[in-house]
């Protein structure tokens, strides 16, 4: 029991901006009640906040998810650099659990809304894609972890930076990412080799390339394979995003302009 | 007519009885029509029970009541107490009740419902059809709406608030006249009214969409026969670049600096130039 919660209140008190995420009717009524102005960042705006980020994925991880916020908040003119901030999210339930207080500063810019809003690809199809990765990571082949990458928007660029290994089973096809039969195919996307190359609205232009990026003065942390070097290599030479799944460690990262933007764990999901 | 009835079932029981047992009957014999009345009656009630509960359970099996769930004919009728598959169901099953009472009294020989009783026969039917039509047509045009509602959500233009009623309420107006004309109003009026009507729609959409249209079929063409493809070097009429996106209506070609969205009629108008590799 904890009979002086001020001893904790400094956390709390003294701040420009709280941002709600995913809070439910009434904490947000309540927080307007009280004549407040919280930030709602949320998949969907279903409290009718006025100062909404959507969130496309929810980010396992809390700093993930506060940077995307902040950084959303940020490009909407709600904050600035120098703000104090507080986050109130849930860490162990959906629901919040627990408040952060966090400084808005110029390192806190990782890119992550960038990634999803700035990119040539549509938001869903970034996050459609996120999800066939997450999923494949998950279930793998068989027990055994798996591989892929797909270089989503700027298809076109792409298609002539790449090579087919062997024919391409999307020739003639209209699958999008987000059609449901993506998921029945998610096996059978395991098995195959190269890189898929996806379209701005979504489209699977092609699977089985082989990337021909120059990888040179391409920089990635050490340790990583050939597909994760051609996938920060090819976002270098188009404006394209490429999302990996990797064999070795399981985890799904997201490259852009040649730089590791995001990293999720797929069990975490 | 009753009488002949009357002296009809006299005769049947006296062929079937004793001479003795028919003594006996005969202070009953005036009865004999109220009891068939009242036979037919009981009848009837059991008939149109049937019907109904037949009828609710066709209706339920068929899905009725989840397709009609929260239209505003379902929310209007809820206010009574009963609901859209009650009305439907119970409007066959009080028909059936009405056509065996009328031949009910026809057995008692009330001349007047004998009268009118080929016209009542042939109308009552027409009556009830133009009835289901009505209550049909309200639930498509409350679901139509609906359906075309939650299509322009994603649309922020308030202007587009218009587009729902309307759809509802030309289906409204089309099963209505059909029910009139059903019943036998006179609808000539208001068929030249529709007929009006669509026109103007069929002429303003051709006009409108007139684009679009060619644009789309020959998307579809490109869809299906693929003669560029996403990464292709093309020269459609004056503009030249890559391939980066081919939808129903459009081709996203991008240049070094530029993208052009070129409508697809443009394709089959002016020729693509595939550049080779």
């Amino acid at each position: 029991m904890m009979d002086s919660p001020d001893l904790v209140a400094d956390i709390v008190t003294d701040v420009d901006e709280v941002f709600l995420f995913s809070p439910g009717q009434s904490l947000y009524d309540s927080f307007r009640a009280a004549d407040e102005r919280p930030v709602v960042v949320a998949p969907a705006n279903d409290v009718g906040a006025e100062s909404f980020v959507e969130l496309p994925l929810s980010f396992r991880d809390v700093r993930d998810r506060i940077r995307f916020g902040v950084e959303g908040a940020m490009n909407a003119g709600i904050t600035r650099t120098g703000e104090t901030i507080l986050a109130v999210l849930g860490v162990f339930d959906d629901g919040p659990d627990a408040t952060v207080r966090v400084t808005v500063a110029e390192s806190m810019q990782s890119g992550i809304y960038d990634l999803f809003v700035n990119s040539r690809a549509e938001p869903s199809v970034i996050r459609d894609v996120f999800e066939v990765s997450i999923e494949l990571g998950q279930k793998g082949q068989k027990g055994n972890p798996v591989g892929a990458l797909f270089v989503v928007g700027d298809a076109g660029k792409t298609m002539n930076n790449s090579r087919p290994l062997s024919y391409n089973p999307f020739e003639k096809s209209h699958v999008h990412v987000g059609d449901p039969i993506v998921d029945v195919m998610l096996k059978e996307f395991s098995r195959l080799d190269g890189a898929f190359v996806i379209s701005d609205s979504g489209k699977i232009v092609s699977s089985y390339r082989y990337l021909e990026p120059s990888a040179e003065g391409v920089d990635i942390p050490k340790g990583l394979g050939a597909r994760h070097m051609a996938a920060a290599a090819i976002t270098r030479d188009t404006n394209a995003v490429a999302i990996v799944l990797s064999e070795s460690d399981g985890l799904v990262r997201a490259f852009k302009s040649g730089e590791l933007i995001l990293k999720l764990d797929p069990e975490a999901y | 007519m009753s009488g002949v009835l009357a002296t009809e079932t006299a005769s049947a029981l006296a062929t079937t009885l004793t001479p003795l047992q028919l003594d006996a009957l005969e202070p009953l014999v005036p009865f004999v029509p109220l009891a068939l009345f009242g036979v037919i009656l009981l009848v009837g009630a059991a008939v149109s029970y049937a019907l109904i509960s037949f009828n609710r359970r066709l209706l339920e099996r068929l899905g009725v009541p989840e397709s009609v769930e929260g239209t505003a004919f379902e929310r209007s009728v809820r206010r009574f107490g009963v609901s859209t598959v009650t009305i439907l169901a119970r409007l066959g099953g009080y028909l059936a009740f009405v056509v065996f009472v009328v031949l009910g009294l026809t057995t008692l020989g009330v001349d007047s419902v004998t009268a009118v009783w080929p016209a009542v026969a042939a109308f009552l039917p027409r009556l009830l059809v133009a009835a289901i039509v009505l209550v049909v047509g309200l639930i498509v045009g409350d679901k139509l709406g609906l359906l075309v509602d939650e299509r322009l959500r994603g649309v922020k233009l308030p202007e587009t608030g218009l587009v729902p009623s309307l759809v509802k309420w030309s289906t409204v107006y089309v099963a209505a006249l059909i029910a009139l004309a059903q019943v036998g109003v006179a609808t000539t009026a208001l068929v030249v009214l529709l007929a009006g009507y669509l026109a103007s729609v069929i002429v303003l959409g051709a006009v409108a969409f007139r684009d679009l249209l060619a644009s789309g079929s020959a998307g579809l063409y490109l869809l299906l026969t693929e003669p560029y493809a996403i990464g292709d070097r093309v020269r459609i009429g004056d503009v030249e670049g890559v391939v980066q996106e081919v939808d129903v209506f459009a081709t996203h070609v991008e240049s070094d600096e530029e993208v052009y969205l070129v409508p697809n009629r443009r394709a089959l108008t002016d020729g693509v130039a595939r550049k080779l590799d």
